[in-house]
């Protein structure tokens, strides 16, 4: 018994030991950088420790300039989730029905379809990016104010990874469920918006902040379709502040990347326990 | 409209009624369907078209024919990054599925603090993307860098990282395996619904822990192995950014991708027909590790309701 | 509907401007002399200002110093012109090119634009994409800029951008460290071989004099090239060197590193920079020294660490007998065809380059300005920064020879292009001189064919 019990002892140290050593691996390059901001260049190089033997702010000083009063890192962000955000609820309205028409109904056509669907997955974007922009330079949606080129997509449901997720995890909800809603009278959508979303809520969050998280670092779509400074959004301006005419301070764009990420980890860490039940539920069910 | 409505009163319903009673499901795929004959189907169309042509975006289409497609399989160039695409990819996506694995099987034990693990272990999928994190990784792999400082400690001289054809790569695939973690969620949610009367019996059967694994998880959570070997196989033929912001492709071209590969030819030069034609060999070839994963899967993918799908 | 207009409006332009010239056979200067003493001829080609409101728009990349000096020009522009206003478009230098080539192309880049030399020829092989600013002289005073930059500006007789600076390569040392090693900074072949040998023995290994990337090894090899035979690296686009010429040119490249002079391109790249302003070992001294363009030596001087000195280098002699290098348009502006008010496109490229007020503000943010009465007021002023003024001079005094736009090729120049495939290839060890050397050439002739 007490071989047993040594056993488990050492198995139980070798598990921690394991998941913290990983993990300091994993959170160290990370907690480098966060105190690489408080270092002059010379720290930056010389060593690998992460006390910064003579802290500094100029870094978080200097990361506020702004570009003849255009724009500044605070008024990125805001540029940033001004687009983030109805990008991500109309993702999630189009991706939810989408995944709704794929998920309870039979037409014909729809194994071909899905199988559209699923295939464009697949799709390199690098070669949509010209064709893409001709078309809606068409539109009059590049330097739109309104962001229109990054927007008027996610309406339908063109990130199909979502439709993916959401038809996943519909498959777990039992239709019953439907069927007892359509005896009481609802309609198919009254079901989609009272039966099937309220069930379907952690795959949502998980598809919003996945596409919150995406959209937010996005440096193509907004390089492409973006050209007034006014409304860069901060992915742009990182790019913006490593172009630096007067000496490369690394302390600054390392605190300006560090700063334009923040709302994402703060968005993360309120909403992860919703979030990772989301993704996990979504492909359990495959 | 109404559901309830007899049965009598459908059959006078006119053909077009019939037909969206039947396929209500199309109404609701509409957006999508609209959205991907313009925004996806129509420019990757055209890309088709433009493979078959010398299409200069500043000179225009002087010659049709397949000399693109020829080229891409003759070029050492382009092969070559063909074959560092496909290395990178058996590199990453086993390392990157295992290290999820091993991971959560730790954290499905009854692990105290559980949370705070996974929220570390997550972190780098989150930030992975931004430019910040590629500033990050050339300072970590200089020749002076964290990497080396570390490795001198147990004194061990660390190589050229990002200069040494023969290990740049190697770092490129790291960034990807270091964002292991959403593959690790989804592996421990899939964990935690193995039943645990499955172990109970297999240990009083005198089973091992490494036998257990085997024998129960392993099969239980296949159909999670095959979700995430394709998710992350898609990310890995398409893997750009690393390459892109770290090492430009170099040294000696050891690093180029081919979505990289891709770039250069469309923005860097121009040669949009180029550019086209490489993305549907790229496409191809995804599809082709796709569809052999699929056909795999009844293999050795296990589904416990034998329902299939 | 505003596109189409536009784009009827232009082509009627274009209409206007050709059936102009086709009925006065008399040469541009004239033309333009003529057209200015009377306004009538002006207005039936189509080119007077506007009455009303005009809204413009400039774009430019560059870094922080630059945007906020050109923002200030703009406001100072708008103020003087009160019934104009110009929506700028700025960024990093980084991807930039890739968005503005595909806006060139979809006819949507900005009314004026701040282009790289080559943009030029790489983006305007049709003639629709820059306008002809010889149509626009009476609002841009050409006489300002000298013949040879304006003929470098020029594409089938068609002047398609103003140059804004001449920039050349020059040699940049960090005198400290070469205090440190106890000598002075090299002037000749000899002395550079020399100091490699003193640094390592002296300093360490991790001490180099020079260092150079794969581009700056090429367009050290030209101007040493130059510096032996004499004669321009392309003429009537073919390129002037055989091949025991550049493998010649090559072994002095593999030489330098062998000498200790330059650090292999493997120690380059495993610095983890992407350019020198950016290396610790630069930052720090121990690379002593490099061959970069005079407009970059603010950036270089800025990014050493504090107590270091940096002095502009003279040209080494040495080489041969004769004055290699080249200068060349380091960057220009240009007014896009898709322009709805090409004259106060043209006012305001004018107002930044040659009239005072906007001068003063533009300084020598892109360089030591070329419009010589820019030149003035900023030497009057002593507004330019002695430094880049030295190594501007330095460059203008001894370059003699042309570069072929190709030069600048993405098919050559780019990461992925021939020169640093032939550069790291050599240096690795992977090509022989015999091989870099007809790679070399064959990616050069490829390209020229192209042209």
């Amino acid at each position: 018994m007490i071989g047993v019990k040594a056993r488990n002892r050492i198995s139980t140290f070798f598990k921690y030991f394991v998941l913290i050593v990983v993990g300091f691996i994993m959170v160290y390059p990370l907690l480098w950088m966060v105190s690489a901001t408080f270092k002059s260049n010379n720290e930056i190089f010389s060593g690998i420790g992460l006390i910064p033997q003579n802290p500094t702010l100029d870094g978080y000083r200097n990361a506020m300039n702004d570009y003849g009063g255009d724009i500044n890192l605070l008024r990125s962000m805001l540029n940033t989730y001004s687009y983030v955000i109805p990008k991500v609820i109309f993702t999630i309205l189009s991706s939810a029905i989408t995944a709704y028409g794929f998920g309870r109904f039979d037409f014909k056509g729809k194994r071909i379809l899905f199988a559209v669907m699923l295939s464009t997955l697949f799709l390199p974007q690098v070669v949509l990016n010209v064709p893409q922009y001709l078309l809606y330079n068409t539109f009059g949606w590049v330097d739109s104010p309104w962001y229109l080129a990054l927007i008027i997509p996610t309406l339908f449901a063109v990130d199909t990874y979502f439709v993916f997720m959401l038809v996943q995890f519909m498959r777990g909800i039992p239709k019953e469920l439907d069927e007892a809603a359509q005896i009481d009278g609802c309609n198919t959508f009254q079901t989609l918006v009272k039966v099937i979303a309220p069930m379907l809520k952690p795959a949502l969050v998980s598809c919003a902040l996945f596409q919150f998280m995406w959209s937010s670092n996005d440096f193509m779509g907004p390089l492409l379709y973006v050209n007034t400074p006014a409304k860069y959004p901060a992915a742009i301006f990182v790019k913006l502040s490593m172009d630096a005419d007067n000496g490369f301070a690394w302390n600054r764009v390392l605190a300006i990347s560090l700063i334009s990420i923040i709302p994402s980890l703060i968005v993360f860490f309120a909403a992860q326990n919703q979030f990772i039940e989301g993704i996990s539920a979504g492909s359990v069910k495959g | 409209m109404t559901p309830s409505a007899p049965k009598g009163a459908l059959k006078k319903r006119s053909g077009l009624s019939r037909f969206f009673r039947n396929n209500m499901g199309l109404v609701y795929i509409l957006p999508w369907l609209i959205g991907f004959l313009i925004f996806k189907l129509y420019p990757f169309a055209s890309s088709l078209v433009y493979s078959f042509s010398n299409f200069h975006l500043f000179k225009g289409i002087t010659e049709w024919g397949v000399m693109n497609y020829v080229e891409a399989f003759t070029s050492k160039k382009i092969t070559t990054a063909l074959l560092t695409t496909i290395k990178y990819s058996i590199f990453t996506v086993p390392l990157k599925l295992v290290a999820a694995l091993f991971i959560a099987y730790i954290l499905n034990f009854k692990i105290k603090g559980v949370n705070f693990f996974r929220t570390a272990y997550y972190i780098p999928s989150i930030l992975g993307g931004s430019v910040a994190i590629a500033v990050l990784w050339k300072a970590l792999f200089r020749d002076e860098g964290l990497i080396n400082g570390l490795l001198a400690m147990f004194g061990v001289q660390g190589p050229s990282w990002l200069s040494n054809p023969d290990y740049a790569l190697f770092i490129i695939c790291i960034l990807r395996i270091w964002q292991f973690g959403s593959a690790m969620v989804i592996f421990l949610a899939a964990l935690k619904g193995v039943p645990t009367e499955l172990y109970e019996a297999a240990t009083i059967d005198g089973a091992g822990k490494w036998r257990q694994f085997r024998s129960i998880t392993l099969p239980m959570i296949t159909p999670v192995v095959f979700y995430n070997l394709i998710t992350q196989l898609v990310q890995a033929f398409q893997e750009f950014n690393g390459p892109y912001i770290i090492t430009q492709g170099g040294p000696r071209n050891s690093t180029t991708l081919i979505s990289l590969l891709v770039y250069n030819f469309g923005f860097k030069q121009n040669e949009f027909g180029m550019a086209s034609a490489l993305s549907w060999i790229m496409f191809i070839i995804v599809m082709v590790f796709t569809i052999l994963a699929f056909v795999s899967q009844k293999y050795w993918v296990y589904y416990g309701d034998e329902e299939g799908k | 509907m505003k596109k189409f207009l536009a784009l009827a409006l232009s082509v009627c332009l274009t209409a206007a401007v050709v059936i102009g010239c086709g009925s006065t056979p008399a040469p541009a200067p004239s033309q333009a002399a003529s057209a200015a003493s009377t306004p009538a001829a002006a207005s039936a080609a189509g080119l007077q200002p506007a009455d009303g409101p005009v809204e413009l728009s400039l774009s430019w990349w560059g870094g922080d110093a630059r945007h906020e000096a050109t923002q200030k020009a703009v406001d100072a522009f708008t103020t003087k012109y009160p019934n104009i206003t110009v929506k700028t478009n700025y960024g990093a230098w980084t991807g930039w090119e890739d968005t503005m080539s595909t806006a060139l192309y979809a006819g949507t880049a900005q009314d004026v634009d701040q282009v790289n030399w080559n943009w030029i020829f790489n983006y305007d092989n049709d003639g629709k994409t820059f306008v002809d600013l010889n149509t626009l002289s009476d609002y841009i005073d050409l006489t300002q800029f000298n013949e040879a930059a304006l003929a470098q500006c020029t594409v089938n007789g068609r002047l398609t951008a103003i140059p804004v600076a001449m920039t050349g390569r020059i040699f940049y040392w960090n005198q400290t460290t070469f205090d440190e090693a106890g000598i002075a900074t090299p002037t000749t072949f000899d002395e550079l071989l020399a100091a490699g040998e003193t640094f390592k023995t002296k300093l360490g290994e991790e001490y180099y004099p020079l260092a150079m990337n794969q581009l700056d090894r090429m367009i050290f090899m030209v101007w040493a090239l130059e510096c032996e035979y004499g004669k321009d690296w392309v003429v009537d686009g073919k390129l002037n060197y055989s091949q025991a010429e550049i493998e010649d040119g090559l072994a002095l490249i593999s030489q330098l590193e062998e000498a200790h002079v330059i650090p292999t391109m493997e120690k380059v790249l495993g610095d983890g920079a992407e350019s020198f302003d950016k290396n610790p070992k630069w930052m720090e001294g121990k690379y002593a020294g490099i061959f970069e363009w005079d407009s970059s030596a603010t950036k270089m001087q800025a990014a050493l660490n504090e107590g270091q000195e940096f002095v502009v280098g003279e040209f080494l002699t040495g080489f041969g007998d004769y004055k290699g290098g080249f200068t060349k348009v380091s960057l220009g502006f240009s007014i896009a065809e898709s322009a709805e008010y090409p004259v106060e496109s043209a006012m305001l490229i004018n107002f930044l380059l040659n009239e005072e007020e906007g001068v003063k503000l533009m300084a020598s943010e892109r360089g030591i300005p070329l419009s010589k009465v820019a030149l003035q007021i900023c030497t009057d002023n002593d507004l330019l920064n002695p430094i880049v003024a030295e190594a501007n001079g330095k460059v203008l005094a001894w370059c003699e020879y042309n570069l072929d736009p190709t030069f600048e090729d993405a098919k050559l120049k780019s990461t992925d292009g021939v020169y640093y495939d032939v550069m790291d290839g050599l240096s690795y060890g992977d090509y022989d001189l015999a091989e870099a050397a007809s790679i070399l050439i064959e990616g050069i002739e490829a390209t020229l064919a192209a042209a």
